[in-house]
């Protein structure tokens, strides 16, 4: 299996497809549903981009496709669901612990603006 | 309007790469689908945009991808079956090389302008005319917007004066310029970049003399001295103003013979002998170039017919022998170019390039689609299941036309490499000429260009028919039998046979052309020497451009032979005008007098050759008939109407006499006449030609002149040549050094060799020439053989099953044998006659259509050596290049086969 590391920094669609697939499976339209709502509708997944992209991270191994399919009401049985891979958590991980460190970095130099 | 955009959609979704829109097509539908509306409502017609751009964008992205892997894919392949990958650079490079190679001798030397020269196109140059002729020329205002005479290249001993009068530099450097009328620089449109140019009404006859110098002179030989223009440098050992320096790039108007320095035609004959004799007013002097730059409207041809009917009219005054003759009296090539070329020539020299260029590329792309082809068989089984997991037919094609690109690729860049091998090799010859030749074949970027198109198309080319046929495929069947599916016996024109059959055609034709060719330089072009040439010494004098006057050089060489003799070992010592064995030019017209009222038989094309006394006992050439020119031959004063002896050879004294005896008849050049008194056999001259083109061929009719006084102040572009034959190495060569210096220290020996190195030299060419076309069709030998080896070895793996069953039955290992080769031998058959007669009916073609290559077709396709020679060694590698593989059929053990699978 490929190092997490080998992935950082991650590309912003493929950290937003990475983040929106954490919690559960999803489909292609729920995906950009929800990248839309957590960024207050400022970044949109094109569909050809979105589809590009998970494309690419299957290839790469982070994601795949989902065989489990959800309660049957909620079900649409024209998409496809994808899921994070093992691979992918971690990557997943490693990206929002280099991006804390950013964050912790920044406030180390804030910190000292402050105090100066 | 979201109904537009979303057809626009949907047609583009449908234009992703297959594989792409096999899995996400309708995804991608679905979810523009299901977006449109969020996204009309919350961006209008902006974010409707935004979508179709998302999706245009995304388009060639994917296409992309998808060739990248491809192109990954192709690798790991060829890197798995290196064998081939090797065969297939390695062949297409030296294929797309040598086409590379002739492409830049287009571009390099035919194509460019002249630089630094204004309005190239509208320039014309006429070859060897004399003064006076041009001077009625340059008057015909309505055809020419100017003209000017010149004659290069001239060698000049120039030495630089240091600015306080004291010889700094003394010793003298022999430098090759232009000798020019003073319209030259005008009609070409070159100003000075300091100083100034000729002028005619500055430059007149008597004026103090003047030399105009070019950029590279005044960079290489005098430091940029910012106060060149006004200083005087010696010239031939007399004072001459430097008047102007050219600009930077100007290297006169033939720049493959670049001129370092100009010298007016009004400059007295002291300094330039080339002016001696008065050649400015004698109408028989045509030592001249005429150079003019045609008047708006008029064309090269207008011009030629113009000046045709001028010439003639001055013929008929002056009573040129050949005045009489009929078609063209002038010939007219563009100026304004690197060479001048006559355009007529141009398609016939790159002709047979392209031909041959044509069939190397050609063959070397029958052998890579022949193997292509074999591997795309055992490959069937990999193509059937990608088909039936739904890869596109298309997609295969362009997976397996990838891989063969690439392969191109390789060969296109292997092609580069080879073709800047190939000039650098050619930079290092020297060619068999007295004044130095700038030719750079090195490829430019326009040759890249033509061979990155040559690589594509031959990539393609031998790609797609194998791609095309391994992809139409019954898929149920194959993937049932796999690779060793018996396909349908035995084809007669399946393409693999068609292939194979004009691949052994191809290549036959390739070695008989070759062949022809070079069997024909080499009997046009031997030089027989019947002694050991390491034992003649070859060296130059010219003392008129050391300073000495007419009278003094006369002098010098009349003692010359006899002093020389007094070196240790010395044989015979003897004069020439040019070295033995060097090329001729056959540019003059003589005429043979008739004996009573009939009319005088003209001879175009005639080379003419002034030699001293001894000079065929020295060579030990035997008289044919008569006798050869005696030391008093030498000393008769031909301005006292004293007829000169002079001989011919035998082509001469056929051309002029037919069976009659030429002893005791006269010939004449113009008003002249001369006595026949001798006839020698045809000595070879490699290299020489008529002046238009080289002509492959000895049998030029030459005629010799004997060397007198008024020669000796005259000296020609390479100096006198001395021979010495000698019964010793080199100390008769060290006595020779101190005789001359004895005589006078200040004279310069210059080009110093034996007669084997001079010889070595002026066949250097046509030994390249015969490497190039020997290694052109071994290529082509070595690549039948090739692809008929794997050919036989597919066809033996394919039938191992049948041949197991065979075997099994009874049949005895020469019957096996003998199956496996009837299959490859009826092609070889095949292939061999049909070859056979393309290249007696090219070679007859090219023959008719060229006189360049005439006397070589002619002397070589009728050579039994190679017309028995050459099918024979084809069919015999190409019958050992089946039996290698097919004698692994008798090998195979019955058994084995027939429980595979």
């Amino acid at each position: 299996m490929p190092k997490p590391d080998a992935f950082l920094p991650l590309k912003t669609n493929w950290f937003h497809i990475l983040l929106s697939l954490a919690g559960e499976d999803q489909h292609g339209y729920g995906i950009m549903q929800e990248v839309l709502d957590r960024t207050g509708g400022k970044v949109r997944l094109w569909p050809a981009t979105l589809y590009g992209s998970l494309k690419r991270l299957i290839e790469a191994g982070l994601i795949e496709e989902s065989g489990e399919r959800p309660a049957r009401k909620f079900d649409d049985p024209r998409r496809r669901y994808y899921r994070l891979t093992r691979l992918g958590r971690r990557v997943l991980d490693a990206e929002s612990v280099r991006l804390q460190e950013l964050v912790r970095i920044l406030q180390v130099k804030r910190g000292l603006e402050v105090l100066e | 309007m979201k109904s537009l955009a979303m057809r626009i959609y949907r047609r583009l979704a449908w234009a992703f790469p297959h594989e792409f829109q096999m899995v996400y097509g309708a995804d991608v539908i679905q979810l523009g689908e299901d977006a449109m509306d969020d996204i009309w409502e919350q961006h209008g017609f902006f974010g409707l945009a935004r979508l179709l751009a998302d999706i245009a964008m995304r388009l060639p992205i994917e296409y992309l991808s998808e060739m990248r892997r491809d192109l990954a894919y192709a690798l790991r392949t060829l890197a798995k079956s290196r064998g081939f990958a090797a065969v297939g650079v390695l062949s297409l490079g030296m294929g797309i090389g040598i086409a590379t190679f002739s492409a830049s001798e287009f571009f390099n030397l035919i194509l460019p302008d002249a630089p630094g020269v204004k309005d190239p196109g509208r320039l014309a140059i006429e070859m060897g005319t004399s003064y006076p002729y041009f001077e009625h020329y340059r008057d015909q205002r309505d055809l020419f917007a100017g003209a000017a005479a010149y004659q290069g290249p001239v060698p000049f001993n120039v030495s630089l004066n240091s600015p306080l009068g004291g010889a700094v530099n003394s010793k003298a450097e022999r430098v090759f310029g232009h000798l020019v009328s003073p319209e030259y620089f005008s009609v070409l449109g070159v100003r000075a970049a300091r100083g100034r140019t000729f002028d005619a009404q500055v430059d007149r006859p008597g004026s103090a003399p003047v030399v105009f110098i070019s950029d590279r002179f005044w960079r290489n030989r005098m430091d940029s001295d910012p106060d060149a223009v006004g200083r005087a440098i010696q010239v031939n050992g007399q004072e001459a103003t430097i008047v102007g320096i050219g600009p930077r790039d100007f290297l006169g108007v033939t720049p493959i013979r670049p001129a370092e320095i100009f010298v007016p035609t009004t400059s007295p004959a002291a300094m330039v002998p080339e002016l001696a004799g008065d050649v400015l007013h004698k109408r028989d002097a045509k030592f001249f170039e005429a150079l003019f730059r045609l008047a708006p409207g008029v064309t090269l041809k207008s011009a030629e017919a113009g000046l045709d009917t001028i010439t003639r009219h001055l013929d008929e005054e002056s009573l040129d022998p050949a005045r009489n003759v009929q078609g063209r009296r002038v010939t007219l090539v563009p100026g304004g170019k690197l060479v001048p070329v006559p355009r007529e020539v141009i398609p016939l020299i790159f002709g047979l390039a392209l031909l041959l260029d044509g069939l190397i590329v050609g063959i070397a792309c029958m052998n890579l689609a022949n193997m292509q082809l074999a591997r795309a068989t055992t490959r069937r089984r990999e193509v059937a299941i990608r088909l039936s997991v739904g890869a596109s037919r298309f997609r295969l094609i362009r997976q397996l036309l990838t891989e063969s690109v690439l392969l191109a690729c390789a060969g296109g860049v292997a092609g580069i490499l080879c073709a800047y091998l190939a000039a650098a090799v050619f930079k290092r010859i020297k060619l068999p000429v007295a004044f130095p030749i700038t030719i750079d074949l090195t490829p430019d970027w326009r040759a890249v260009l033509f061979t990155c198109a040559v690589s594509l198309a031959a990539g393609i080319g031998f790609g797609l028919a194998p791609a095309l046929a391994s992809t139409r495929a019954d898929l149920a069947f194959m993937l049932k039998e796999g690779a060793l599916a018996q396909v349908r016996g035995y084809r007669r024109f399946g393409m693999r046979n068609l292939l194979m059959v004009s691949q052994v055609a191809g290549s036959l034709m390739l070695l008989l052309i070759t062949g022809f060719l070079i069997i024909g330089f080499d009997k046009g072009n031997r030089v027989d020497i019947a002694f050991d040439p390491m034992k003649m010494y070859l060296l130059s004098l010219d003392p008129v451009r050391d300073g000495y006057s007419a009278e003094k050089a006369a002098n010098l060489f009349d003692k010359l032979p006899e002093r020389l003799q007094r070196a240790p070992g010395a044989q015979q010592i003897v004069l020439a005008e040019a070295p033995p064995f060097s090329p001729l030019m056959a540019t003059s017209t003589l005429a043979a007098r008739s004996d009573a009222g009939a009319p005088d038989q003209v001879v175009q094309k005639v080379a003419k050759q002034t030699i001293g006394a001894g000079y065929f006992a020295a060579l030990s050439v035997n008289m044919l008939e008569g006798r050869e020119f005696s030391p008093s031959d030498q000393r008769i004063d031909s301005s006292k109407n004293q007829l000169l002896p002079v001989v011919l050879n035998e082509t001469a004294a056929r051309e002029f006499f037919g069976n009659r005896d030429p002893l005791g008849r006269r010939i004449a050049e113009g008003s002249r006449a001369y006595d026949v008194a001798g006839v020698v056999k045809d000595l070879s001259a490699p290299l020489s030609g008529s002046g238009d083109t080289a002509e492959l061929t000895s049998q030029i009719p030459t005629v010799y002149f004997p060397l007198t006084r008024s020669d000796f102040a005259h000296s020609p572009v390479g100096g006198m040549t001395v021979m010495v034959r000698a019964t010793r190495g080199a100390d008769t060569l060290e006595g020779v050094r101190r005789e001359i210096a004895s005589l006078d220290p200040n004279l310069v020996m210059f080009n110093v060799r034996t007669l084997a190195e001079q010889v070595d030299e002026a066949t250097a060419v046509m030994h390249l020439d015969t490497f190039f076309y020997g290694a052109i069709g071994s290529f082509g030998l070595i690549l039948a053989a090739i692809g008929l080896a794997g050919v036989t070895a597919y066809s033996v793996a394919r039938r191992r099953k049948e041949i197991g069953i065979r075997m099994a039955l009874g049949a005895r290992k020469g019957q096996v044998l003998r199956l496996v080769m009837r299959e490859g031998g009826t092609l070889v058959m095949a292939g061999t006659l049909l070859g056979f007669l393309g290249a007696i009916a090219v070679s007859r073609a090219l023959g008719a259509a060229s006189s360049i290559f005439g006397p070589s077709f002619a002397a070589g396709s009728r050579d039994p050596r190679l017309l028995l020679g050459a099918p024979l060694l084809l069919g015999a590698l190409a019958m050992l290049a089946c039996y290698v593989p097919a004698r692994r059929s008798v090998k195979i053990d019955p058994l084995i086969a027939l429980r595979e699978e």
